[in-house]
């Protein structure tokens, strides 16, 4: 794409992107990218199956069909030390790092063999062991990204700080407060904004002056750079380069990827009666499916053959169903001691590290205290 | 045996024995590394830690909360201190929408030791927004523990055990009690949250007091001794959790109850702790419990109105006999 400035107010010129080159990539990762987008696909296909009228999750979701570059490009960067910190429309960021899908599948169903015992849900899922965590409300995510940058860099780590998260996150006032700490101190934090131009139902140059975030960020000494959204390998070389600068100790930085969810914003229905993007804008995205634009990619190359895509297909169709299975068969939380889910009581260090004063042997007399002013 | 720190000199003795019990132990703050060091309460860490472990911070306080959210995943400790809890109140998303509820949310596999310090002003003008406690506010939250240490003692304690715990913990500190000065054991020692101190025995009426209400409370029980009243006084040290066995205890003794909250008056500390006295011990109390709580009013800056608006002994003292008459 060049570097041209890219908008959502003109992108659709574009028309069918023809822009799309393998370069010096390795066949075998390029192929690795392909699946892990089709079988992100497939899973939000196969979980819009199962949605409705089954209605047994009974959990919002929010798909990202539509979206799955960037997830895909982040699950062939992502080192396992490093921390990724998602948005609600989350599960390609989990999958990206390399989280099971059983316990997504169980968290999704609310049961207890579920990536957070069915406490989180979709929109609230983390995986500790795997660094992996997620959240409702923006912003607020992108602010941790930014404190676990700092403590990285306190431990002097080489491992990288990602959050992923919308442009409706940069109408929060956190989200520049980041920014800001983020330049000065030149922290290890890549930011991943998935620009798909609409926070819900509301267009971003409604909201905003310009969709143009990363001209935004620059003054406050973040690395910022537009990608094409559907196009995965560009996402991946543009990902790939701003790991290297952020890990180099370069500082932060963030890549735009202009992109385009195809469902509702939250569940799988069509909400176009709401008018806020016309059929033309959707149609456009459409023809430039991420997957179907790398699939041609592939075909064209002789990388991907109609035979190695079938089996490609019946694994991940296995693989799915399976964990359906475990997920349906896998048992209700039962009730929780409440005081014990929100509370950690136990103090290993506290108990290892703290004596234990004898109080009656100190004077706690405060009667002739003064309250001091000020 | 026996040495006295203030309350300000207690809070940075038991920040620096942190820091030397744990090197994942930080502190941030804004001026948290200057020789002033936030009223003294963390003068001189930075000389002895380092710029790395004491930090100046933006005047961006959501963010300072969510740092040491994302640093306590990477398994530091941090402390933050806000010079006045008002600008905390920036934070809310952070304390309220993810601190609160990460462990829960986790499903019990993650746990925040962040310990968040907050300063209240009181009196010489602090006014509207320089003096607002808020206890309250943050104890209705689960997944949070609030302490409201009142002396150098239990500030020192108090702090060790927010700070190496596994719980995140907001703590309350009255400006006013920074000069009062206290015995303090130098050796780092804890003091446990949900459990409160009898500050003063008695028979005859049980007072609550939270925070800068329990040095007044004990001094208008030494009064009314004069009168031969008997004033048992139980300084609660946290709200969440609350000690509500020995508050039980002493209540079905004395049969009176009177809860003096530096807070206002509605839907307060003080209104929770009537509300479990009274489904608790309902059919034993001689009398109805009693409150003295700021009024439901926003502080006043003038030194003639603040003598109207923080509850005074002679206040107290009268509650206290209205129950025993």
């Amino acid at each position: 794409m060049g570097h041209m400035d890219l908008s959502h107010r003109t992108i659709g010129n574009i028309g069918k992107y023809q822009a799309m080159e393998l370069g010096n990539l390795e066949s075998g990762l390029v192929v690795a990218l392909y699946r892990q987008a089709l079988r992100l696909r497939r899973t939000e296909e196969a979980l819009i199956g199962e949605y409705h009228p089954a209605d047994e999750m009974r959990c919002p979701v929010h798909f990202c069909i539509g979206q799955e570059a960037v997830p895909a490009a982040l699950s062939m960067l992502l080192e396992s030390d490093d921390y990724l910190f998602s948005h609600h429309r989350s599960h390609g960021y989990y999958f990206a790092k390399g989280c099971p899908m059983q316990e997504l599948f169980a968290e999704i169903y609310g049961k207890a063999t579920g990536a957070n015992g069915g406490k989180a849900g979709s929109q609230d899922v983390s995986h500790v062991s795997n660094r992996f965590f997620s959240g409702a409300i923006l912003a607020g995510a992108v602010s941790i990204a930014a404190g676990t940058a700092f403590a990285l860099q306190l431990k002097r780590s080489t491992s990288v700080s990602v959050s992923g998260f919308g442009e409706g996150a940069t109408d929060e006032g956190a989200f520049w407060e980041v920014a800001n700490y983020a330049g000065v101190k030149r922290l290890p934090l890549l930011l991943v904004c998935e620009n798909n131009r609409y926070a819900t139902y509301s267009d971003q140059l409604k909201r905003q002056a310009s969709d143009n975030i990363c001209a935004r960020v620059r003054p406050f000494g973040v690395r910022a750079e537009q990608v094409f959204g559907n196009d995965v390998l560009e996402v991946y070389r543009t990902l790939q380069a701003a790991f290297e600068h952020v890990r180099t100790g370069q500082g932060p930085a963030l890549v735009e990827a202009y992109t385009h969810r195809w469902n509702s914003h939250v569940g799988p229905e069509d909400d176009g009666n709401n008018h806020y993007r016309t059929r033309e804008e959707l149609d456009f995205w459409k023809t430039n499916c991420p997957v179907v634009l790398l699939e041609e990619k592939l075909f064209e190359t002789g990388l991907l053959t109609a035979a190695a895509k079938a089996r490609m297909e019946a694994e991940i169709a296995e693989e799915v169903a399976a964990h359906f299975a475990f997920a349906k068969s896998s048992p209700f939380p039962a009730r929780p001691d409440w005081h014990i889910a929100n509370n950690g009581d136990a103090t290993p260090l506290a108990d290892r590290l703290l004596g234990t004063a004898v109080e009656s042997e100190f004077n706690h007399f405060q009667a002739d205290a003064r309250l001091e002013p000020y | 045996m026996s040495r006295e720190l203030s309350y300000a000199k207690a809070i940075n003795e038991a920040q620096r024995q942190a820091m030397e019990l744990s090197d994942d132990v930080i502190v941030l703050g804004q001026l948290a590394d200057t020789p002033a060091g936030i009223f003294g309460t963390t003068s001189g860490l930075v000389d002895t830690f380092g710029v790395d472990r004491v930090q100046d911070f933006p005047v961006a306080e959501n963010l300072m909360t969510a740092t040491a959210i994302g640093s306590a995943l990477v398994g530091l400790r941090p402390v933050i201190v806000h010079q006045r809890l008002d600008f905390m109140i920036y934070s809310l998303d952070a304390i309220v929408n993810w601190l609160a509820l990460w462990r829960f949310k986790s499903n019990g596999k993650s746990n925040m030791p962040v310990t968040i310090r907050a300063i209240v002003g009181r009196g010489w003008g602090q006014g509207p927004q320089h003096s607002k406690s808020l206890h309250a506010w943050f104890a209705h939250l689960p997944g949070i523990r609030v302490a409201v240490p009142t002396t150098p003692y239990d500030a020192k304690g108090l702090l060790l055990e927010s700070i190496l715990g596994e719980c995140p913990s907001i703590f309350i500190e009255g400006r006013s009690l920074f000069s009062m000065s206290g015995d303090v054991p130098e050796a780092p020692y804890r003091v446990r949250f949900g459990q409160a101190a009898l500050r003063r025995p008695g028979k005859d009426v049980t007072v609550v007091a939270i925070g800068m209400m329990a040095p007044q409370a004990v001094r208008a029980a030494t009064e009314l001794a004069k009168e031969g009243i008997d004033v048992q006084v139980i300084d609660l040290r946290t709200l969440s959790p609350w000690d509500e066995q020995t508050v039980l205890d002493g209540v079905a003794d004395t049969r009176r109850l009177l809860v003096a909250d530096p807070g206002w008056h509605s839907f307060g500390a003080a209104a929770e702790i009537v509300a479990t006295v009274s489904e608790r011990l309902h059919g034993r109390l001689a009398v109805g419990p009693a409150r003295v709580t700021l009024p439901d009013s926003h502080t006043p800056m003038s030194s003639a109105l603040e003598q109207e608006y923080y509850p005074r002994d002679e206040h107290l003292m009268q509650s206290i006999r209205d129950l025993v008459q």
